[in-house]
């Protein structure tokens, strides 16, 4: 094909994915997967012969939900998953309009927590955003939080780079760590205080090392849902006096873990308390 | 306010009554966020969005027709359509914020610690004039009758709806079935005194006294779902006897609840006896 | 047999150093660091590899071990943890996580 219908059916692809629901659109090469990751688990491990991976962000709780002083509206809120849908449709027009194979890049853990593909990965080749040192989240540069989804093909489109300046730090916070030796993130959720995060930032005013407890941070991001579920019940199971048994499955907390299992929708993220605190997309959480 | 602002914020209210109509809403209204009175501390819009003005309640996806006709109960308890209204409701307030810069945000379906509602849609959808509260309990409109709400909570001020001047509930056909036989169509079909959930009287042409049995209700509208699971998982766990104990795990009981329990999209409501026999409109119930 | 489990014995002797050989705490992910500092953790099958077993076995202690590093209690505390965190930032803002260290660095 040549460059001119390259360039215009990546534009048109761009502008689809906009129109169907996306914030944010950027294209990766599988290639650049290489360094990062080990085989297994890049584009053309999924789909053989992927030339390009398409890549979408969308927000998820509305500028309201984060004003909330009740932490759990967020957490039951549910999500219109509006990055999946725009995917399915990009993939759908791909297949239909330019002939070429293209499916939904598998993001969902299928062993542990590890999924076949990582979609904050995907959004960083593409150039969607960087990693933070707020749990890895991969902030975009105006929205900050994002959902990603990813759609691999075979069709070749031109593609994005990874973005050249960091997202994270943002110059507020590289201040306050100079200042306090913290930043807001690390500061909400300090690991040396039981917390997920810690991490230092370089002369440049650069991620020099970053230290995520992902573990910890399940108990909260996850705190009720399919972990807490399992550990639930493996104390039920364990309990020898019936009453106390009765008790616990009957609990608040148990009763909890079950719903959260039954309605995925509202039990997406469950603790928000670093990208709280966090400066970037701030402007695009401030309304009236 | 002045009479421009007021304007603008009429002109918003049609466009998101234009959105939700366009989208499958049969009705929508208004109620001033400081409406909630009856509303316990915690649990009004306030507690939810600080600065809340306005709660903008959408009504819908009611079951169609057919539904209702259907001879097999259990059809309408796997083809629930609640999920439609709400998310329309998170639409409704992505709109708001990306169209009107004001805060919004979704009163979750689900429920908070203590299994206890985030606040009372119903509530909502009564002030806003939707509808009124029934005897049976589901908010009725008057000319829909039984239908599913959402409800989101905004900063922007927009100008409040009032509750219906005659309430939807008693029907006049309720009123006079009651005074020919002591008793209306929801009482007669789920009496409390013979093991259903329902009571009451009608007197000059409003129902008082009113007697619900909430939690013999839930046995009944989520008959298969996170309390049937906790109840057989304990029967389970305490039934010596390894062959019985695997009959209740493989029990249709058992199973049709870990049916429920992962499409609780569809299974939001396994009894709907009241509003079956409800007169409420039964015009919209009846097709060819 | 049923459904596979891996046996306990297997699980306490490789648990330690399969979790610390996976993604279950992160160093160094960020794309921009030079790969030597980099520290990405690893895939099942590499970690087999490594330590001379079989990846579905790997996989299994893996998944255990995640469930395993934090007990209950840690998810009672984190509903404490957010509800405390949510409600000082809804009133108190930036000030409710940084004050500490803003005095702690005037000492």
């Amino acid at each position: 094909m040549n460059a001119s219908k390259t360039e215009s059916r990546t534009q048109q692809i761009k502008q689809f994915a906009l129109d169907a629901g996306a914030d944010v659109v950027g294209i990766a090469d599988p290639r650049a997967w290489d360094e990062h990751v080990p085989l297994g688990h890049r584009p053309y491990d999924i789909l053989p012969g992927a030339q390009s991976v398409v890549v979408v962000g969308s927000r998820g709780p509305t500028a309201g939900a984060w004003r909330s002083p009740n932490h759990r509206v967020m957490e039951v809120n549910g999500y219109d998953f509006r990055n999946d849908a725009a995917i399915h449709r990009v993939a759908d027009m791909i297949e239909k309009d330019f002939d070429h194979q293209a499916i939904q890049a598998p993001g969902l853990p299928t062993g542990g927590h590890l999924p076949p593909m990582s979609m904050m990965l995907s959004a960083v080749l593409a150039g969607l955003g960087t990693r933070s040192l707020a749990a890895n989240i991969i902030l975009n540069p105006k929205y900050g939080l994002l959902y990603y989804s990813a759609c691999i093909t075979t069709f070749e489109f031109e593609y994005d780079g990874m973005l050249e300046q960091d997202v994270c730090p943002h110059p507020m916070c590289v201040d306050s760590y100079r200042r306090f030796g913290k930043t807001p993130c690390m500061a909400a959720c300090p690991s040396d205080e039981g917390g997920c995060l810690d991490g230092s930032i370089d002369d440049d005013g650069r991620i020099d090392y970053s230290y995520y407890d992902r573990e910890r941070c399940v108990s909260r991001a996850m705190n009720f849902g399919i972990n807490s579920f399992q550990k639930a019940l493996a104390q039920i199971v364990a309990e020898q006096d019936t009453e106390r048994q009765s008790t616990m499955i009957y609990s608040d907390f148990f009763s909890r873990s079950c719903s959260a299992i039954t309605h995925y929708k509202e039990s997406v993220a469950q603790c928000f308390e670093c990208m709280r605190v966090c400066p970037i997309g701030r402007a695009e959480r401030k309304l009236r | 306010m002045t009479a421009q602002n007021k304007a603008d914020f009429e002109s918003a209210k049609s466009e998101l009554a234009a959105i939700a109509g366009k989208s499958g809403a049969l009705v929508s209204g208004v109620a001033a966020a400081d409406a909630f009175d009856d509303a316990p501390e915690g649990y009004r819009p306030v507690d939810i969005l600080p600065h809340a003005k306005s709660v903008f309640v959408i009504g819908g996806a009611q079951p169609r027709a057919g539904d209702w006709q259907s001879p097999n109960y259990q059809h309408m308890e796997v083809t629930s359509t609640s999920d439609r209204m709400q998310t329309l409701a998170l639409k409704i307030a992505r709109s708001i914020e990306d169209r009107f810069s004001y805060y919004a945000v979704c009163v979750p379906p689900g429920v908070d610690r203590g299994q206890q509602p985030f606040m009372s849609i119903s509530m909502a959808a009564d002030l806003a004039g939707c509808g009124s509260k029934s005897l049976a309990g589901p908010v009725l409109h008057p000319e829909y009758g039984f239908m599913y709400y959402a409800a989101i909570i905004t900063t922007m001020p927009l100008p409040a709806d009032s509750p219906l001047e005659t309430p939807a509930c008693p029907a006049p056909e309720c009123v006079q079935m009651y005074a020919a036989e002591g008793t209306t169509p929801c009482l007669s079909i789920c009496p409390i005194k013979a093991g259903g959930c329902l009571g009451g009287r009608i007197e000059d042409g409003r129902f008082t006294d009113r007697q619900y049995d909430s939690t013999r209700c839930a046995t009944r509208v989520q008959n298969y779902w996170v309390p049937a699971f906790q109840k057989v998982l304990r029967a389970t766990l305490q039934e010596p006897d390894a062959d019985k104990q695997k009959m209740m795990l493989f029990s249709s009981m058992f199973s049709r609840t870990l049916w429920s329990m992962t499409y609780s999209n569809v299974s939001q409501g396994q009894c709907a006896e009241c509003m079956r026999v409800c007169p409420v409109g039964l015009e919209h119930r009846t097709k060819k | 047999m049923g459904f596979y489990f891996v046996d306990p014995k297997t699980y306490k002797k490789h648990k330690n150093e399969i979790l610390e050989l996976s993604h279950a705490v992160q160093v160094n992910f960020q794309e921009h660091l030079p790969a030597e500092k980099r520290r990405p953790g690893f895939s099942d099958q590499q970690i087999a590899e490594k330590l001379g077993l079989e990846v579905h076995v790997v996989r299994e202690i893996r998944c255990v071990a995640e469930r395993d590093k934090y007990p209950l209690d840690e998810f009672e505390e984190a509903i404490r943890f957010k509800e405390k965190a949510c409600r000082d930032y809804s009133v108190r803002g930036m000030s409710a996580v940084m004050e500490k260290y803003v005095k702690a660095s005037k000492k």
